[in-house]
């Protein structure tokens, strides 16, 4: 029995010595001098010290980080309470030095450890200290805080741009029931709305928003297609002030890709909407002056053919009352008549084409576009004694809106006409110069009325910028520019010295 | 996780309170050979509460500078014990101790962890003929406001908390100590005092 045992204990020694050797740990025995009374196969492999050579001899002259003091009392400890006590690579990172040699991107140049100290006799006053290797896990821990670190970083970010665009970006958010989630700062103080007003309430049934019917349709439509929507409307805000927005629709989607509702963009448009129903109110402005002008000069172009058709009835009844009227006379009154009644027929066909809107791109030789363009300011012409020349090749065709450009040639010879009065000046003319280079026409319409000085010469394009009487508008320039950029797909600029001033009109030759 | 609340009659809490004082005796001697200074332990409260109500009473430390400690005791009687220390108080025991890096403060903070959860559950366990063994301890670097999402607390329904002040007034070192049992655990000790209980009849 005794020798059963015996073997048994024998057995079991052999087992722990074997496991002790092989297991993937450092274990080693020291007593509460630091004396070293085991060295285990790991440790000899990372220490390359052999147990042969340390037995006996203290830690501490082999490792000579170590700090007696603490591992000592760590010891002392142990067999105090008879329970282990601890190194962890949290706090300590390593007992004995061993080199990192792993292959990678370890931040680690010695191998981190987690050390326990077991009692193991209380007499002899021996520990055994097992050392595992957390080096891997030290790596993930410092990776993580690093990352930690970033994430942080990039968490107080997204909140500071969050509370940016919360400050700043007119946002109303609503769910898939079109039930208002949220809104941001800067539309609740644009608005004057609190969160409570808002949130919970219809999109649609909040009334101030007032949709017109063909509107709701499209947004209705952009809401179940999931669609991007833009879109212009006029609210009323809580001090009863008008409000113009654009909004973008966009459809808001969660982290899993799954529809949750509509993110709405709002743009105060308010400012621009004033500027452009102020801009259409010059428009019209320009063309009831313009009308103005027009009937005046119908006016003046029909007095004479109407007098001259008057003084032909006169002679036919004069001549019937004395008796001598024939039948040639007859003839000759009727075709004079005939032709100025054609005439003035072509006078309203012009007048009328200069206001139409819905005019078409046609092909006209541009000598015919100066001549139509005289017509209508033969009444100044005259009476200023203004001499017109023309350098225009006959064969210098334009495929162009034909009224339009009158429209701009005319109230170029207007505006020269104008800079004449009140200037003394001997040989009024403007010329005009038409030039076909590459596939645009060059117009130069150039008077010698004195010029234009410096200060004024960037703001003549200007809308009610007059140096004239005051019955101009100012307007006459500025439309001009308007025309040609916007209907004609050309450039209008103005040169000057104390002379002459060009204005130079540059057209495709095919629009 | 148990859900059924665990209570304790009046007999199981006097013999548990009674395990309790020879337990803190034994860690009172103990922590104060070790360190080489007198320490008292104040007489523990014994209470049976939700992880709420724990985190609410974690709530006083968070207004102050601690160091949070935890080290998990495994067995039949299994938990962890959570020890507060503050900075004050911390570095009096590095001082005592002749610390003077952070690395070395935090080591101290878990050595007497390891003192006290050792002594104490040491102790309980064999009073109770029975027997447990540690893991490593762990100086929590999560801030206290982030308690209540760690993971290890979630593992609770409720506990035995088991709240008990140390204090070495020579060297101005205060603490608090709260041993933190597991549903299973309770269930085991309810039966382990019924045990002694019956011995005692």
């Amino acid at each position: 029995m005794a020798q059963e045992t015996a073997k048994h204990n024998f057995e079991i020694s052999d087992i722990t010595q074997k496991i002790i050797a092989n297991i993937d740990s450092g274990v080693l025995v020291l007593d509460d001098e630091l004396n070293i009374h085991s060295f285990n196969k790991w440790l000899e492999l990372h220490t390359s010290l052999k147990e042969e050579k340390v037995l006996n001899k203290k830690i501490n002259d082999l490792f000579n980080n170590i700090n007696v003091k603490i591992l000592t009392r760590k010891i002392k400890t142990a067999l105090k309470i008879q329970t282990p006590t601890y190194y962890t690579s949290n706090t300590s990172k390593y007992l004995i030095p061993i080199q990192n040699n792993q292959i990678g991107t370890s931040k680690y140049s010695f191998m981190q450890q987690d050390v326990s100290i077991i009692p193991l006799c209380d007499v002899k006053k021996l520990v055994a200290l097992i050392i595992t290797n957390k080096t891997n896990m030290a790596n993930t821990h410092a990776l993580l805080k690093e990352n930690i670190v970033v994430v942080e970083k990039l968490h107080n970010e997204v909140i500071k741009e969050r509370e940016i665009i919360d400050r700043r970006v007119l946002l109303v958010k609503i769910n898939k029931e079109l039930i208002i989630t949220d809104a941001s700062k800067a539309y609740l103080k644009l608005s004057n709305y609190t969160k409570d007003q808002l949130l919970g309430k219809s999109f649609f049934s909040f009334k101030k928003y007032n949709f017109s019917k063909k509107l709701k349709e499209e947004i209705i439509h952009h809401i179940k297609t999931q669609s991007l929507f833009k879109f212009e409307y006029k609210t009323i805000i809580k001090n009863a002030e008008e409000l113009w927005f654009k909004v973008t629709l966009v459809p808001e989607y969660d982290i899993n890709d799954k529809h949750i509702g509509f993110l709405l963009f709002k743009n105060n448009i308010t400012a621009s909407k004033e500027l452009q129903t102020h801009q259409e109110q010059v428009i019209l402005n320009s063309r009831f002056t313009a009308m103005e002008e027009m009937i005046n000069m119908i006016a003046h172009q029909w007095r004479q053919p109407l007098s001259q058709m008057s003084s032909i009835f006169i002679n036919i009844k004069l001549k019937k009352d004395l008796g001598t009227l024939d039948a040639q006379y007859l003839d000759n009154a009727h075709n004079d008549i005939y032709n100025t009644i054609q005439y003035l027929s072509t006078l309203i066909d012009d007048f009328r084409g200069y206001f139409n809107e819905d005019e078409y791109i046609t092909e006209v030789a541009f000598h015919n576009i100066f001549e139509k363009s005289k017509i209508f300011i033969q009444s100044n012409q005259k009476i200023d004694k203004i001499t017109y020349i023309q350098n225009i090749d006959k064969d210098l065709k334009i495929s162009t809106y034909k009224n339009k450009l009158i429209h701009v040639i005319v109230n170029i010879f207007k505006n020269s006409i104008d800079a004449f009065k009140d200037k003394k000046i001997k040989n009024k003319k403007i010329t005009i110069n038409a030039t076909k280079e590459n596939n645009y026409i060059l117009i130069h319409i150039i008077d010698n009325a004195g010029g234009i000085k410096k200060d004024i010469i960037k703001k003549v394009f200007e809308p009610y910028f007059s140096t004239k009487s005051k019955n101009r508008t100012g307007l006459g320039l500025y439309m001009s520019k308007k025309i040609v950029q916007e209907n004609l797909n050309g450039t209008i600029s103005v040169t000057s010295n104390n002379e002459n001033t060009d204005l130079l009109i540059k057209l495709p030759l095919q629009l | 996780m148990n859900l059924e609340k665990i209570t304790f009659n009046d007999d199981e809490k006097d013999v548990l309170q009674e395990l309790i004082n020879i337990a803190y005796g034994n860690a009172t001697a103990i922590v104060a050979d070790i360190l080489d200074a007198f320490a008292s332990l104040s007489v523990p409260i014994i209470e049976v509460m939700t992880i709420n109500e724990l985190l609410f009473k974690f709530n006083n430390f968070k207004h102050s500078s601690y160091f949070f400690s935890t080290q998990a005791f495994i067995g039949d009687f299994s938990g962890e014990c959570a020890f507060f220390i503050n900075e004050e108080s911390a570095n009096n025991l590095a001082k005592h101790l002749d610390i003077d890096n952070v690395a070395d403060l935090d080591d101290a903070i878990l050595e007497l962890t390891n003192i006290l959860t050792s002594s104490l559950t040491m102790r309980l366990a064999q009073e109770m003929h029975t027997e447990v063994t540690y893991s490593l301890p762990n100086i929590s670097k999560i801030p206290l406001s982030e308690l209540s999402n760690s993971k290890t607390l979630q593992y609770y329904s409720q506990v035995i908390v088991i709240d008990t002040k140390l204090n070495f007034k020579e060297q101005h070192i205060d603490g608090q100590i709260f041993i933190l049992t597991k549903d299973g655990s309770m269930q085991w000790l309810k039966k382990q005092l019924n045990i002694i209980l019956k011995s005692l009849i």
